[in-house]
């Protein structure tokens, strides 16, 4: 490298005085990276979580299989305040029902994690066991199509791993999945 | 096991009159009360902490059992804690290697933010390498640990083979930064042979590759750090200049042949005399065809990159919508295709997608020339390296691909 230069140092010395140098660059770099990426922090809060918009989620039920947990992390929530509490649930029963009662074939939910109690005539309140619920999406679709779309999806913080890339956000079709900030961790459904 | 400390608690404004509900709300005479939900989120400071203290500190461990102690037993110690903590219990995510695409994504996008945690996952091991050399590869980082501790054989990888192979992680780390900064994708994530592992779970093929490379690394070091790691090529520059490296001996070599035979990452160079005295107009002529190749190898990396760039913006969420949008004639309407049902939901628009798209394609084409180009460039340096013949009058320690193991010394019959 020098060997053209007036240097007649011997090259021990030499390559000595190239490494101090290219340790103060490579400190110079590590410092600058760090300084930019801190200032950033005093103006913007960090993105910590991922989280589903349920405004653009369509139930494809990729949740279910894609993301790395065995059991996703991905759960149905039910927002009681927008629900109708009917007693003929397009979440809580198959749209191929033909009698109402509670046998598994009649029930949308495959694992059975939809609980439904009787309020009173004629309103059904309806919980979801979030530790049976798989995230399938199948309830939150039925919800919406024949209901108050009261059911809906959102990824449950406790139980996702936070992956620095959230492997259903690399297939959700409906870009639902989004980082969000930690005041931001949880989309709920309202009203 | 997890602290909650933020709670949100679910509190909301009672609508009336919603036109989008299908069925009204009820109304209850019987009193009923709306269930009240909270929703926690947890309160991961103590955790990543306790990270953060982990890492400086078994780095600290590492650097001062092998460069003043000279011991390897606590390297392997710290390789077994690193793996339990930081693979198995902690599960690996976020890592210094994926750090990578997050710190150089906040560096070229201004509304993204990394969380100071990131950044120190990024830096701490950084500024331990410049000042100890690769400490944190030595049994720190969780994969290194888990190939460290499986390695028994040494079988040595021809010099060929192994020189060529180690330009894939500068490959990689290029294509990864590429693909981060474009917002398309963390490969090094999606890529990540070792989480499957760790998690228990993932996709058959990269448990199968994670397999694959544990079974090599027993017969080999390292091949994951060797061959593929992009954080050991970032951390193999720092290593080069480090303050303090690791020392086989400091008595007199006696030239066994020892030390080498040991190091499981070949990164011990024999006593070598370079016989063939140099005159200038050699030495001249050296230096000029340098200075033409150089160049040359960075054109061909551009614009080899820049041909392909089109193929490259096609792992894009963004590219591959528009593909799937506009060819959807040919596709069987019978398909489920959720792409297009969410954007037709969306009320996208195919022509304001086609010019995000287009926007895309023109940074991608952009970025690859620049990736292109980098990637040449190393690919000369590391050529012209491999024809420079440096003197060497005893065993040397080649500082960037060591990673601090422990094993040269612990062999070199002088030390004990
Ligand atoms: S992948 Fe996306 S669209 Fe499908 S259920 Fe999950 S959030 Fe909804
Ligand atoms: S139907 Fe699927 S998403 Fe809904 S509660 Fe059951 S498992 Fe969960
Ligand atoms: S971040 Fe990981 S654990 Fe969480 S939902 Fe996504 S894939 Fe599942
Ligand atoms: S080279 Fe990469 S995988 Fe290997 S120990 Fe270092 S950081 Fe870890």
């Amino acid at each position: 490298m020098a060997r053209h230069t007036e240097n007649k140092s011997n090259p021990a010395t030499r390559r000595k005085f190239l490494r101090t140098c290219g340790a103060f660059i490579a400190g110079g770099v590590a410092l600058t990276v760090s300084g930019i990426t801190l200032k950033k922090l005093e103006t913007e809060e960090p993105d910590m979580f991922w989280q589903i918009d349920p405004e653009k989620c369509i139930f494809c039920g990729r949740c279910e299989t894609d993301c790395v947990l065995p059991v996703s992390a991905v759960k149905c929530m039910h927002a009681n305040k927008v629900c109708g509490y009917c007693d003929l649930c397009g979440g809580y029963y198959r749209s191929s029902v033909k009698e109402l009662n509670t046998a598994a074939e009649n029930l949308m939910c495959p694992v059975g994690a939809i609980q439904r109690k009787f309020v009173e005539e004629p309103y059904f309140e309806y919980t979801i066991d979030e530790k049976l619920c798989t995230g399938c999406a199948k309830c939150a679709k039925g919800c919406n199509s024949f209901g108050n779309g009261s059911l809906y999806m959102q990824i449950n913080q406790n139980d996702c791993t936070n992956c620095n890339e959230c492997s259903i956000e690399k297939v959700c079709p409906a870009d639902a999945i989004k980082r969000v900030k930690a005041s931001g961790a949880y989309d709920l459904k309202e009203s | 096991m997890k602290k909650y400390l933020v709670l949100l608690i679910f509190t909301f404004v009672t609508v009336t009159g919603n036109g989008e509900n299908r069925f009204p709300k009820p109304d209850f005479e019987s009193g009923y009360r709306y269930p009240e939900y909270t929703y926690e989120v947890p309160d991961e400071t103590l955790w990543i902490s306790l990270d953060l203290v982990a890492l400086a500190g078994l780095m600290g461990v590492v650097a001062y059992s092998v460069l003043r102690k000279r011991k390897r037993m606590p390297v392997l110690i710290v390789s077994a804690i690193s793996l339990a903590y930081f693979g198995f219990f902690r599960k690996g995510c976020v890592c210094s290697i994926g750090a990578i695409q997050n710190v150089a994504l906040a560096l070229t996008d201004s509304s993204y933010a990394v969380p100071l945690s990131v950044l120190l996952f990024f830096m701490l091991p950084i500024a331990f390498t410049l000042l100890f050399g690769r400490v944190f590869c030595a049994g720190v980082c969780p994969f290194g640990a888990l190939q460290e501790l499986l390695n028994v054989k040494n079988y040595r990888i021809p010099r060929v083979i192994a020189k060529t192979l180690e330009i894939i992680p500068w490959i990689y780390l290029i294509v990864a930064l590429l693909l981060a900064v474009t917002h398309s994708a963390f490969i090094i994530c999606r890529f990540d042979p070792f989480i499957g592992i760790f998690r228990f779970g993932g996709t058959v093929s990269m448990i199968l590759f994670g397999a694959g490379l544990l079974i090599l690394s027993i017969f080999t070091g390292r091949p994951f750090c060797r061959f593929i790691c992009p954080y050991g090529a970032i951390l193999s520059l720092f290593s080069r200049v480090a303050v303090w490296n690791v020392k086989i001996v400091k008595k007199p070599c006696i030239n066994c042949d020892l030390c080498r035979h040991a190091c499981h990452v070949d990164a011990i160079r024999p006593p070598y005399s370079n016989k063939i005295k140099e005159n200038r107009t050699v030495g001249v002529r050296r230096i000029l065809i340098y200075l033409v190749t150089l160049p040359l190898i960075t054109l061909v990396g551009a614009v080899t990159l820049r041909t392909s760039s089109d193929l490259l913006s096609k792992t894009n969420k963004k590219v591959q919508l528009y593909d799937i949008v506009t060819d959807n004639n040919e596709q069987n309407p019978k398909d489920e295709n959720y792409e297009l049902e969410a954007f037709l939901g969306q009320g996208g628009k195919v022509e304001e997608l086609a010019l995000e798209v287009n926007e895309i394609k023109q940074k991608f084409k952009l970025y690859s020339t620049v990736a292109g180009a980098v990637i040449g460039i190393i690919t000369g340096i590391m050529l012209i390296n491999l024809s420079l013949k440096r003197t060497r009058k005893n065993y040397e320690i080649d500082d960037a691909a060591c990673v601090n193991c422990g094993r040269c010394f612990e062999y070199c019959p002088q030390n004990r």
